[in-house]
């Protein structure tokens, strides 16, 4: 059987191993004759918390579905710990998040977080499924709402069940496309909070897609800068801020250093670039 | 700001549930009644004949005095419309589940359904009887091409209307076609479906009384047929006021039903 208890705190040191789970070499992406991504090189280390910000339409998105397996790329290949993104997904390891949570609205919270694990895992009987449904709502802190439908929850209630779909499958990344950029500042803010409490108990590998500065510096270990036409990653920064952070990390004149340095950076990226 | 308290605010609107209620529907009963009897009083003010326009008490009496006749005639359209709608949604869902379901037989199907749809259904109602003879299967022929349509159309929209990511997440973890057409595709048409069904409802009525038309022995489309020939007119009107009800019946049972089999959906959330 699949389903193993969430790590405790502490079990897995995420950030001590330096191999790298996801590495991408020389992507390219054509789309209607288009060049959406050019020569993308990027390595996630295992246990990372990665986060991938630029302008719109510098091919982030595109960049994050190549990572998933949904976006073929034109040139250049992925692997994930070894395998095809295809075949990292069919066996579980790709956990998905985008900027619709997209439940069933006939289903309720738990069934929708055990969706995907369902037909993933045919061995699986209902009530194992409903046991891990209720097991990952839990850990996304909506342990008292598993028999709501999707239209009692509120939106970050229901992008909060999105993430309990993803990590059910025990993933060993979690590749998030803007998952909180429909949401206010105030939950966005405490989600993604959760979040860092949900990567440090599970010890998950996060890509997270976003074109917030202050969630890229407050999440992420390293954060990458996309530039457009075509869509390239421009710079790198990583960010040494130490973990457990949370919402008193913008008060850090570090992180006010930061922001500055990834909005010059971002400013830069708006540029069209050549052969660089 | 002031301290003292407001206490000349008029009270606000709709505050009860009841004015609620009535406020939508009294407006339509009073339009109703106002009409009738407008319709009484220039019937005996202008001496109107009585096969020519019958007043409402005219019909009133002519529903009282053939009523076990037409009790027998809204059963036998009643029961003809049942099983017709019964048929066109199963059928109406078999035709969008195999369009949706194999590709390039829907790619063969569905321009013949829309070139079928601009066919007038009405003038097939006499080459049915030549088929189907005079008793319930002309009928059902009928009500069927009329009313599967809307129910085919509006399922395949919902089945269609499924967002992308949703289907990349089934795709990514293997989900086979036909998991993503029974878990997702089809409760994800019930709302649209369930729309569909409501407008098949009322053109079951309508396929139920042309196919009466064209040839019947019972029902409410051949009393309306033989009282016209006897200058029944009343008896017409009667016959009338029956169908509507019978169609209004139908829609609500249909409005009833989605309630039932679709409490999540959109229109029903409060937000």
């Amino acid at each position: 059987m699949r389903i193993e208890t969430i790590r405790a705190a502490g079990d897995r040191p995420a950030h001590i191993r330096h191999d790298n789970l996801i590495s991408a070499k020389g992507v390219s992406v054509v789309i209607a004759r288009q060049l959406i991504l050019s020569n993308i090189d990027l390595s996630v280390p295992k246990g990372s918390f990665v986060s991938l910000i630029g302008p719109s339409g510098c091919g982030k998105s595109t960049l994050l579905k190549v990572l998933a397996g949904l976006v073929q790329p034109t040139q250049g290949s992925v692997a994930i710990a070894g395998l095809a993104p295809v075949e990292a997904a069919r066996k579980c390891m790709i956990g998905l998040v985008f900027q619709d949570a997209n439940l069933l609205p006939w289903k309720n919270a738990v069934d929708n977080a055990s969706l995907l694990l369902g037909i993933a895992d045919k061995s699986l009987s209902r009530s194992d499924l409903r046991a891990r449904g209720q097991e990952m709502l839990e850990l996304v802190g909506l342990g008292d709402s598993a028999h709501k439908r999707p239209n009692e929850l509120s939106g970050g209630m229901r992008q909060r069940v999105a993430i309990a779909r993803a990590l059910a499958l025990d993933p060993a990344v979690l590749l998030m496309d803007e998952p909180f950029g429909a949401l206010d500042a105030i939950t966005r803010d405490s989600m993604g909070q959760s979040l860092l409490e949900i990567w440090q108990r599970t010890g998950k590998t996060i890509v997270l897609v976003t074109h917030s500065i202050d969630e890229a510096i407050h999440l992420s270990r390293h954060v990458h800068v996309l530039g457009i036409k075509p869509g390239r990653i421009t710079e790198s920064l990583d960010i040494a801020l130490p973990y457990p952070r949370d919402l008193s990390v913008s008060e850090d004149p570090e992180f006010v250093r930061l922001v500055v340095q990834l909005r010059t950076m971002l400013r830069s990226s708006h540029q069209p670039g050549g052969a660089s | 700001m002031s301290d003292q308290p407001i206490t000349d605010l008029p009270e606000p609107r709709l505050a009860s549930s009841w004015s609620a209620a009535t406020g939508s529907w009294l407006p339509a009963v009073i339009l109703l009644l106002v009409t009738i009897v407008a319709w009484e009083a220039a019937v005996r003010i202008f001496a109107i004949s009585a096969f020519i326009i019958p007043a409402p008490s005219e019909i009133a009496k002519s529903l009282v005095a053939q009523w076990g006749t037409l009790m027998q005639a809204t059963l036998v359209t009643a029961g003809e419309i049942l099983f017709g709608f019964l048929v066109s949604v199963v059928v109406g869902i078999a035709i969008a589940l195999v369009i949706v379901r194999f590709d390039w037989l829907g790619r063969a199907l569905y321009p013949l359904v829309v070139l079928f749809q601009n066919v007038p259904k009405v003038a097939l109602a006499p080459i049915f009887i030549l088929w189907f003879g005079y008793g319930l299967a002309p009928k059902i022929g009928l009500i069927l091409v009329i009313a599967f349509f809307p129910v085919t159309l509006s399922m395949l929209a919902g089945m269609q209307s499924v967002d992308r990511s949703l289907l990349s997440l089934m795709n990514s973890v293997g989900a086979s076609p036909t998991q993503i057409l029974f878990r997702i595709r089809v409760p994800h048409s019930l709302p649209n479906l369930m729309a569909g069904t409501k407008i098949a409802a009322t053109l079951s009525v309508i396929g139920a009384i042309v196919g009466e038309f064209a040839g019947a022995s019972d029902g409410l489309g051949y009393v309306i047929q033989f009282a016209s020939t006897q200058l029944d007119t009343a008896l017409v009107f009667a016959a009338l006021l029956l169908v509507s009800v019978l169609g209004i019946a139908f829609y609500y049972a249909a409005e009833i039903l989605e309630r039932i089999v679709v409490p999540w959906a959109p229109k029903f959330s409060q937000s």
